[in-house]
């Protein structure tokens, strides 16, 4: 009986990755055989010259828009959670209603603002954005970073200071575990805003999966413009359907 | 062995614990009782310095706890909470084996240490080692978390109302193991409850503090005969001091020899409490009890008058 | 008896000595002879002399000082001076104004940036530490904003932003107007859609996890990949059927943007008022219909009203949301503020950019504190 259970239950893992895994190969092959599709966007656009966007390939447009989406995510996470941590330590303690005010309130400013405003500061191009999409995606992982660390149950807080816990201990063992959870749903929340916003960054001067898009609109190509949206809806699905997986693979653990 | 000498604690300018002395002597399990913050907790987490008292020494050994390491000093001291505190991402053994491993025990040892605390809690290893906090009855997470508190063999406990949120048949099974632990181990406990019944039960010192103060310390016994003020009175029960009185002493205090009557026909167990035999006479109607040993066999008898302790 | 000294409030401290080292080492201005030269950035003491920039630095100073000793009695003095700082700053401005040539134009450079973020940083700070309510916060902007918009229509006229706005004050309210209706419609109509989507979920729970399963991974596109996908059906569309076209419905304009932010706004919508339906304390619909209630009485006079608070709250995520969004869609040709915003960057004018993006975050902001302000109030009378 607990073994039956249990390989369902590894079955129904497997079975879970096959999602992320199998829009992965569908994001991949259109990526390289767009070409095959020719037809069909000559059929939606048989007036123009051109049917397929080869300023640069899909490939390329991809691997600029992960690396981009990547880099900023990646030092959100870092800055985030470590911002995070302070705040809720003895040390940063004062910070903490001002942090975490800002991070409900910064919510609120929509992320093409946020673009907008970078590149008056920062100037054109692909690290402007990344700093944009930095400092907008930190805003869900630091408030969910505070949530998951506030809402542990203080009993626990108390046993493990109370069993003689180091401080670093407690966070390591104790409060991070306890977040992670919460916090990665903040990941998540993060990610898929800046896969969204790194697309309209084409507008910018960033070279992504953005620029068939925004070419196709100033050019009147509708092909453009939906092979441009097609790899990014489906970019954005693989993502957060990995997320997804992850997450339910951290709840199954516990 | 514990000693608290004038120790004093402010938070801001409120004063919590007001001046307090008090000597836990080694292998005594020390009740501090009072109404809820009357600063027994604050003085129970000052002596793990969870809270830095203010003013005052506070002694282990002879040793002041400002000279340890505040977290060396934690992990040679169990701590027991009323909602457990115990890590629920954690299973139960991991739970169980958190301060040896602090301790940098060896593996192994970790291991077998973590099986002997179990098999004595009650807590069968097949069931219970891979279990999540969550999956765990009140009672069950409750001897989890007294057992993580065994775990490195400390010579001190601290308890902080560790049975207060279990239904009263749980609570009072675990206040039994609690003595039977105790008969055992010889642990030092100093043990905070606002339940007068739980302290009488278990403490051989009753400490009854009332506004960061310390109104009265004894003997269970010594309280109830003699109590300080009409607070103290109040907290043992009032009126009905008598029966808690007659629930703490035992029949075998007060019997006499088996005389030339008859024996009476309703028997009470010498080691019974006199509460017992009062509730037996009231109910039987009778005011004569034959008092027999384990085995049954009349060893004595006792009288209401006996039992009332008349003179006469 | 010795009161206790209160700590040092170690955030107001390091805003306002971050503010002044800002304020003194940052460019604070930029100028520029016209619209098509880049400015030349200038320090305050440079474009001002010392006398009004110590001005300006003095409040920063000495709330650095009150807030070594915040006691209950000196915070108020600290808020004050906060706003001082902010009408501090467009009287400089003023006066850097008053000293310019007329066809000059007047950038805001990175120091008065920053001291306009620190001023705000201190203001959410002070509020939390006051404990003031929401409406009080806003209301303290008051007079801020009434200054900056004197010194606007009096003496700013060489800022770049304001000329950017005065060169195309009827563009900018038909933009305004058209980015409100956008909004409007699609989440007025997110709240009906929603509302019978979500009533028709509680009946049939196969329909709610398949609607939940459609609204999740559709909020999960990005706006611009999803205003593309409509672009062909719609023109297609748009093409077979003439009535549609006479409507205005083409692959660009009103019609995609509209249908995508009604997509977006359906999930934050249904989600909340299925939740908001559904998590009324069981106990007081019991007692109602104990109470001898009809299911309609019940319904109305009882889960409705308790429900409405977190209905609103999803009004709320929903329009800051489609506010936002509605400036994406700009690039599709739905007009709204995004405009701006694409036009100014696609010429490298910052200025039109700004012209662009902060009323896009001041509607976000308003839109967000008064629905905020709206369910408090409907809150307090619903659990009261």
């Amino acid at each position: 009986m607990r073994g039956n259970a249990a390989a369902a239950l590894r079955w129904s893992r497997r079975v879970g990755w096959w999602k992320p895994l199998a829009w992965l190969g569908l994001l991949l092959a259109l990526c390289l055989g767009m070409g095959g599709l020719e037809g069909l966007f000559r059929w939606l656009e048989p007036d123009s010259r051109q049917v397929l966007y080869a300023r640069s390939s899909f490939l390329v447009l991809l691997g600029q828009h992960v690396m981009v989406v990547g880099l900023a995510s990646l030092a959100a996470v870092i800055l985030g959670v470590g911002g995070a941590v302070a705040v809720t330590r003895p040390f940063g303690r004062d910070f903490l209603p001002l942090v975490s005010q800002l991070a409900s309130i910064g919510q609120t400013f929509p992320p093409v603002a946020v673009l907008a405003l970078a590149v008056p500061v920062l100037g054109f191009g692909t690290l402007p954005i990344i700093v944009a999409l930095l400092l907008y995606g930190l805003l869900p992982i630091v408030r969910n970073t505070l949530a998951g660390i506030q809402g542990i149950d203080p009993g626990v807080h108390e046993a493990a200071r109370g069993m003689g816990m180091t401080r670093g201990q407690i966070l390591r063992q104790v409060e991070l575990p306890l977040a992670a959870p919460v916090m990665l749903a903040g990941v998540r929340t993060s990610v898929t805003i800046n896969v969204a916003t790194a697309a309209i960054g084409a507008t910018v001067g960033a070279t992504n999966l953005g620029d068939p898009i925004i070419s196709g609109i100033v050019n009147g190509n509708t092909a453009y413009v939906l092979q441009g949206a097609l790899l990014i809806g489906i970019l954005a699905i693989t993502v957060d359907s990995t997320f997804e997986r992850v997450q339910s693979w951290l709840v199954q653990r516990d | 062995m514990i000693e608290l000498f004038g120790v004093t604690k402010r938070f801001g300018e409120e004063v919590a614990v007001d001046d307090i002395s008090l000597r836990v002597a080694k292998g005594e399990l020390c009740a501090l009782v009072g109404t809820s913050g009357c600063g027994k907790s604050t003085t129970l987490r000052m002596i793990n310095r969870l809270i830095e008292h203010t003013e005052g020494e506070i002694h282990l050994d002879g040793q002041p706890v400002r000279t340890f390491d505040e977290v060396a000093l934690r992990r040679r001291i169990g701590y027991v909470i009323q909602n457990t505190g115990l890590f629920p991402h954690w299973t139960v053994a991991r739970n169980i084996g958190l301060v040896p491993r602090l301790l940098k025990w060896p593996r192994q040892r970790v291991r077998e240490r973590v099986e002997e605390l179990m098999v004595l809690l009650g807590l069968p290893m097949a069931e219970f080692a891979g279990k999540y906090p969550h999956q765990l009855s009140g009672g069950q997470a409750q001897r989890v978390g007294v057992a993580r508190a065994l775990a490195a063999d400390p010579e001190i406990l601290l308890m902080d109302e560790p049975f207060g949120a279990l239904d009263p048949i749980t609570r009072e099974s675990l206040q039994l193991e609690l003595l039977d632990l105790q008969a055992r181990l010889h642990k030092t406990i100093v043990f905070v409850t606002h339940d007068m019944d739980e302290a009488l039960r278990l403490a051989d010192r009753l400490v009854v503090m009332r506004q960061g103060r310390i109104v009265q310390q004894g003997s269970p016994v010594e309280l109830l005969h003699d109590p300080v003020d009409d607070f103290v009175a109040s907290l043992l029960g009032g009126q009905s001091r008598g029966l808690k009185e007659a629930a703490l002493t035992r029949v075998r205090d007060r019997m006499l020899p088996l005389g030339p009557r008859l024996l009476a026909h309703e028997r009470v167990a010498v080691d019974a409490p006199l509460s017992q035999a009062l509730s037996l006479m009231l109910w039987h109607r009778v005011d004569r009890l034959t008092v027999v040993d384990d085995n049954d066999i009349p060893i004595g008898e006792l009288s209401l008058r006996r039992l009332v302790g008349s003179k006469a | 008896m010795d009161r206790a000294r209160p700590f040092p409030n170690v955030v107001l401290i390091v805003l306002m000595l971050g503010g002044a080292v800002a304020w003194l080492t940052l460019p604070a201005i930029s100028v520029a002879p016209n619209r098509i030269v880049q400015g030349t950035p200038q320090h305050a003491v440079a474009a001002l002399g010392w006398g009004p920039t110590l001005l300006v630095l003095m409040p920063m100073l000495a709330m650095a000082v009150l807030a070594w000793r915040p006691t209950p009695r000196r915070l108020p003095g600290v808020l004050a001076l906060v706003i001082v700082l902010l009408i501090a700053i467009p009287l400089w401005l003023s006066g850097v104004a008053a000293s310019m040539e007329p066809t000059a134009r007047l950038g805001i450079g990175s120091a008065l940036w920053c001291l306009l973020f620190i001023g705000l940083l201190a203001l959410i700070e002070l509020r939390s530490r006051l404990a003031l309510s929401r409406p009080l916060g806003w209301a303290l902007l008051v007079p801020v904003v009434l200054v900056w918009w004197g010194c606007l229509t009096q003496w700013l006229a060489p800022l770049a932003l304001y000329r950017e706005y005065q060169g195309r004050s009827d563009q900018f309210y038909a933009a305004l107007a058209q980015h409100l209706m956008l909004v409007g419609a699609a989440v007025s109509a997110a709240i009906v859609l929603g509302a019978g989507l979500a009533l028709a979920m509680r009946r049939h729970s196969r329909l709610r996890r398949a609607g939940f399963g459609v609204l999740n991974v559709l909020q999960t596109i990005p706006s611009i990949a999803l205003f593309g996908l409509l672009l062909a059906p719609l023109a297609w569309l748009s093409a077979r059927f003439d009535w549609l076209a006479d409507l205005g419905v083409s692959g660009i304009g009103w019609a995609p943007a509209w249908l995508a932010l009604l997509g977006y706004s359906l999930l934050p919508m249904v989600r909340n008022i299925f939740v908001a339906l559904d998590e009324v304390d069981p106990a007081v619909i019991e007692s109602a219909r104990g109470m001898g209630m009809s299911r309609r009485q019940v319904f109305l006079q009882v889960r409705l009203p308790l429900a409405l608070p977190v209905v609103l709250e999803g009004v709320r995520i929903t329009t800051v949301q489609a506010i936002g969004l509605t400036a994406v869609a700009a690039l599709i040709g739905a007009g709204g503020l995004g405009t701006f915003v694409f036009q100014g960057l696609g010429q490298a004018a910052m200025d039109l950019v700004l012209l662009g993006a902060l009323p896009i975050i001041a509607l976000a902001l308003i839109a967000d504190a008064l629905l905020s302000a709206l369910t408090d109030v409907l809150r307090q009378g619903g659990t009261t």
